[in-house]
């Protein structure tokens, strides 16, 4: 009797401290076309008045004192490579809300009671945070800096608070790597040693098609507690091709199979012994997560909570796909009402692993088709201007979509606003409803533009405008000019139809690549020598009409030898005759 | 005195040695693209030699000028190897970087050796030195004569590198120095040093290229320079603990030209003492982490004197405290005024931001220019007309 009370009295312990519990992580498992979308989770809090005694328990302090030296209220901060290939792989994580451009993009609200000192403390922020994840993030001066009107809204409650300044970089050429993601998983309770974090390995998440790193700080106001609290959310997706995760990590090049092994098409009419034009495999492919994340899932991270429906690993598949479990620990799955979904409860401290063998399936899953197609891309040719063309396409056939489209262009680039020119085909209606514009100034200020436009359905937008290429001074080249210079990717906020929650849902295009006229780096040499050249020639020769008497050859009277020798004789002889004389 | 006299020499030893207190290492790799992969390879080799020998990565500047582990080019992802038996992922799974891509160029180098940078650089790309820090600073990339090329687009002369040096000494910001230097000429660059307490060694004479070891056919360029190949060969053969007494004269004397296919430098004349002292080093002097503790043993405490001195540290909080709150009750009245006074100033700034464009679809001022228009071809007209009377 007594042992079960305690048993009871455990149990509610437990309740309370999962109640109680600030840290939750969640990662959901998707196949696509011979593919995995993994999309990992993080979330904790920290009530406002620990946060402001400097009292951190799961929120990470190097961040927190970041934050609280930069007066920044809500922080958005996103690492991402590679294309969501939305053709194939349908609506994106999150409606794209936890997603950035190419490169580094940053977004924050800041407190300050004026323009000037909200950029002085944008700056500072961006220096920390340089600091802290290993990146250029220091790069972003005020040449890429702006202050978006209508792409962004605060996610946090931030009350009424008026002197709230939004202000927004992207680093589109930034390199994300390894020594970016070291100090995104330190952030972490578990520090990527245990819970769902441990599958994260650079090696493999580097080699992903698509990733993106995100971290999210926003204050959440609380009705029931009447408090505050503020919340972090770390954010990682990735999709990873199976064929290619599962290549060895010390052989990952390719080597071709023995032709045996290749399953070949034998209606083509060259099909033989020797000749195979390889079938595309219908089957989904066979997969662990240690063959896939190069390192096991090694238990639940003890820290984060454990009730029903805070699963930390979920996966999304039909329910005729058989998944085998191997672990040596007890663990709990639960199947969702819809059983398209089944999550499970991690053991602690034993590994777990989900096995999957090859299947053939006959029902797949619905995939929700995204809202908008996105496409951007410069043409024209020349070095001195080109234009650049956005193509967004709505699928629907039922409803028109409402969007923001927000770019932000490097000084270098300057669009010839009279010359944009927005139109759907086959509708002679003006798309564009409003339109915010801060032209650039030569390295001071890049180009802020954004559009709110709406599309009709099943029709497809074209928006285009020239632009002049600015000639850069020669010490402002990179060191890779030739290389051709990146501008950030558009932002595309979709208004409405609204899907998603308060987040909103985003589309962002690919960067451009945009080549500048570049000089011959060897040229100022090449225009020294030559001017010495000149000078050298000119003065030598004027010097010479100045100085010299030119005679003729039968003026100049005999000397026996020339040169110094000549000279020499001359003096004796002269030296003679003054000796003669004396 | 209740010391016992086997102690003694353990108390004595931090005078004997009286030398640094830290450890810190600059490494910069300074050239870019991926055919120069050998160079950031040299790199991060020495990263993991001082990681290793315990050098944490805050006392550690890391310059890497090209991204190789996440180039597209690298059939490895997320790796560096500096030998084609790919035993050692140099990149691993824990690395900071503090200065990468653009940002290493010769002015972020020389403000970081001399600590002259803005006010908000971030703690972790600062060299935080004193007077009693040994730094090893290893370079590497392509150099000439006097000169060592930063990203291909501009160059650090042998008297910049002496001149920041001889800065930091002026500023007190080193105790002794390592320098290293892998690249082509090397030794030209540490020919003009002229501070104290320099110990220099470099790969190559003048008029000698410095050459690389090895190639990987699958990462497909060559993966290690021969001087840093031969320098790492030692220190993981004969340094392999943090305890190890080898010294800077057994690394020295390893060296080989018949291996390195180049002449390698030493300068001593700088050091302190010489060379028999600068030899005399241990290699853990520069490689490793020595946290020397010093043990005041001037003045013998006795229990009362601490209990004092306690009570007099609790006095100074209290009274701290009670100033604080003191300005706590103060200051909301001024602190009123200044706000009112910053309000009427955020009246007068023009807000920052984009402006809102309208299409111009209105009449009005349509018919106000082409009457505009109209009213100057009307002055035109009467003026060239007065003009043919």
């Amino acid at each position: 009797m007594l042992s079960f009370l305690l048993l009871l009295f455990l149990n509610a312990l437990l309740a309370t401290v999962s109640a109680e519990s600030d840290y939750h992580e969640r990662l959901n498992l998707r196949p696509l076309p011979q593919s995995l979308l993994a999309s990992f989770n993080f979330r904790s809090k920290e009530w406002a008045s620990a946060f402001a005694q400097q009292n951190f328990r799961y929120f990470p302090r190097s961040l927190g004192q970041i934050l609280q030296h930069a007066h920044t209220k809500e922080l958005h901060l996103r690492f991402s490579v590679g294309r969501w290939d939305a053709e194939n792989w349908g609506s994106r994580v999150f409606h794209g809300a936890r997603e950035g451009g190419n490169g580094v993009e940053l977004w924050a609200w800041i407190e300050a009671q004026n323009e000037e000192e909200a950029f002085s403390r944008w700056l500072t922020l961006v220096n920390s945070l340089s600091g802290l994840f290993c990146a250029s993030l220091n790069f972003i001066d005020a040449t890429r800096t702006i202050r978006p009107v209508m792409a962004f809204e605060p996610e946090g409650n931030h009350g009424n608070a008026s002197n709230l300044h939004l202000l927004h970089g992207m680093l589109p050429h930034e390199v994300v790597c390894t020594e970016n993601l070291t100090p995104f998983l330190k952030l972490l309770p578990c520090k990527g040693k245990a819970g769902i974090s441990s599958l994260l390995d650079g090696h493999k998440f580097f080699d992903a098609a698509f990733q993106t790193m995100a971290i999210d700080v926003r204050p959440v106001c609380d009705k029931a507690h009447d408090d505050c609290y503020l919340e972090m959310e770390q954010t990682v997706d990735m999709v990873l091709d199976v064929d290619r995760s599962k290549r060895p990590q010390d052989n990952p090049i390719p080597r071709p199979l023995p032709i045996e092994e290749i399953e070949c098409d034998l209606s083509k009419s060259y099909s033989g012994g020797d000749t195979c034009y390889p079938l595309k495999k219908q089957a989904e492919p066979a997969w662990t997560l240690k063959e896939l994340f190069g390192r096991p899932l090694k238990g639940a991270c003890p820290l984060s909570d454990e009730e029903p429906g805070s699963e930390p690993l979920c996966i999304n598949v039909p329910p005729e796909r058989t998944i085998n479990i191997s672990t040596t620990g007890p663990y709990k799955e639960a199947r969702s009402a819809m059983d398209t979904i089944r999550c499970f409860h991690l053991p602690q401290l034993t590994e777990f692993d989900l096995v999957l063998p090859e299947q053939q399936m006959t029902t797949g899953l619905v995939r929700q088709q995204p809202q908008l197609f996105a496409a951007r891309t410069i043409n024209g040719h020349g070095q001195e201007r080109g234009s650049a063309q956005s193509v967004i396409t709505n699928p629907s056939t039922t409803d028109a979509v409402e969007f923001v489209y927000l770019e932000s262009l490097p000084w270098f680039m300057k669009p010839y606003l009279h010359t944009l020119r927005a139109h759907v085909a086959n509708s002679p209606e003006n798309p564009v409803k409003e339109t915010y514009y801060r032209p650039a100034v030569d390295r001071q200020r890049g180009t802020h533009l954004e559009i709110r436009m709406v599309i009709p359905p099943a029709s497809t937008l074209t928006l285009t405008y020239d632009f002049e290429k600015a000639i850069l001074r020669y010490t402002e080249y990179p060191p890779d000019a030739n290389r051709g210079f990146d501008a950030a990717p558009a932002v595309i906020r979709i208004l409405s139809p609204q899907q998603g929650d308060e987040k909103g849902s985003y589309i962002r295009t690919t960067p451009l690549l945009l080549p500048l006229p570049t000089p011959d780096f060897s040229m100022p040499y090449n225009v020294i020598i030559l001017t010495s050249t000149v000078m050298a020639l000119g003065f030598g020769n004027i010097f010479n009409l100045l100085v010299r008497r030119f005679v003729g050859a039968d003026e100049v009277p005999a000397m026996g030898a020339g040169g110094l020798k000549g000279i020499l004789a001359a003096k004796l002889v002269s030296l003679k005759a003054k000796l003669g004389k004396a | 005195m209740k010391f016992s006299p086997a102690l003694l020499p353990l108390l004595a030893a931090p005078f004997a040695a009286a030398e640094h207190t830290s450890n810190w290492a600059v490494l910069v790799g300074t050239s870019r693209f991926w055919f120069n992969y050998r160079h950031l390879a040299n790199v991060l080799s020495l990263y993991r030699t001082v990681k290793r020998l315990g050098i944490p990565d805050s006392q550690i500047i890391l310059m890497l000028p090209d991204d190789m582990a996440c180039n597209p080019r690298n059939a490895f992802p997320g790796t560096v190897y500096n030998n084609a038996d790919r035993a050692l992922d140099l990149y691993g799974d824990n690395i900071e970087v503090d200065y990468r891509g653009y940002e290493v160029t010769v002015e972020n180098f020389i403000r970081l050796m001399t600590d002259r940078v803005p006010e908000d650089m971030p703690r972790s790309k600062r060299l935080m030195t004193d007077e009693r820090s040994n730094i090893l600073v290893y370079m590497t990339g392509h150099g000439g004569n006097e000169f060592l090329k930063f990203q291909d687009a501009e160059e650090i002369s042998a008297y910049d590198l002496a001149d920041a040096f001889g800065q930091m000494w002026e500023k007190k910001r080193y105790h002794e120095i390592l320098f290293m230097i892998d690249t082509c000429q090397a030794n030209t660059m540490y020919s003009k040093f002229y501070s104290p307490n320099i110990l220099a060694t470099g790969s190559s004479e003048i008029d000698q290229s410095s050459y690389s070891h090895h190639a990987d056919s699958d990462v497909g360029v060559a993966v290690i320079d021969r001087y840093t190949y031969y320098n790492l060969e030692f220190l993981e053969d004969k340094v392999r603990d943090p305890t190890s007494k080898t010294t800077m004269g057994e690394l020295f004397d390893s060296y080989d030209e018949d291996l390195m296919h180049s002449r390698p430098g030493i300068r001593y004349d700088l050091f302190d003492g010489g060379e028999d002292v600068a030899r005399s080093r241990r290699i853990l002097d520069f490689f490793g982490n020595v946290q020397n503790v010093e043990i005041d043993t001037g003045g013998q405490r006795n229990e009362t004197q601490w209990k004092e001195e306690l009570e007099a540290i609790e006095r100074m909080i209290e009274e701290a405290k009670r100033r604080h709150n003191e300005t706590l009750n103060v200051r909301p009245h001024a602190q009123h005024i200044v706000e009112e006074a910053e309000q009427m100033r955020t009246q007068q700034t023009i807000k920052e931001g984009a402006a809102r464009v309208d299409e111009e679809a209105d009449w009005k001022k349509q018919i106000i220019g082409a009457a505009a228009l109209l009213g100057c071809a009307g002055i035109w007209a009467a003026g060239s007309l007065f003009e043919s009377f």
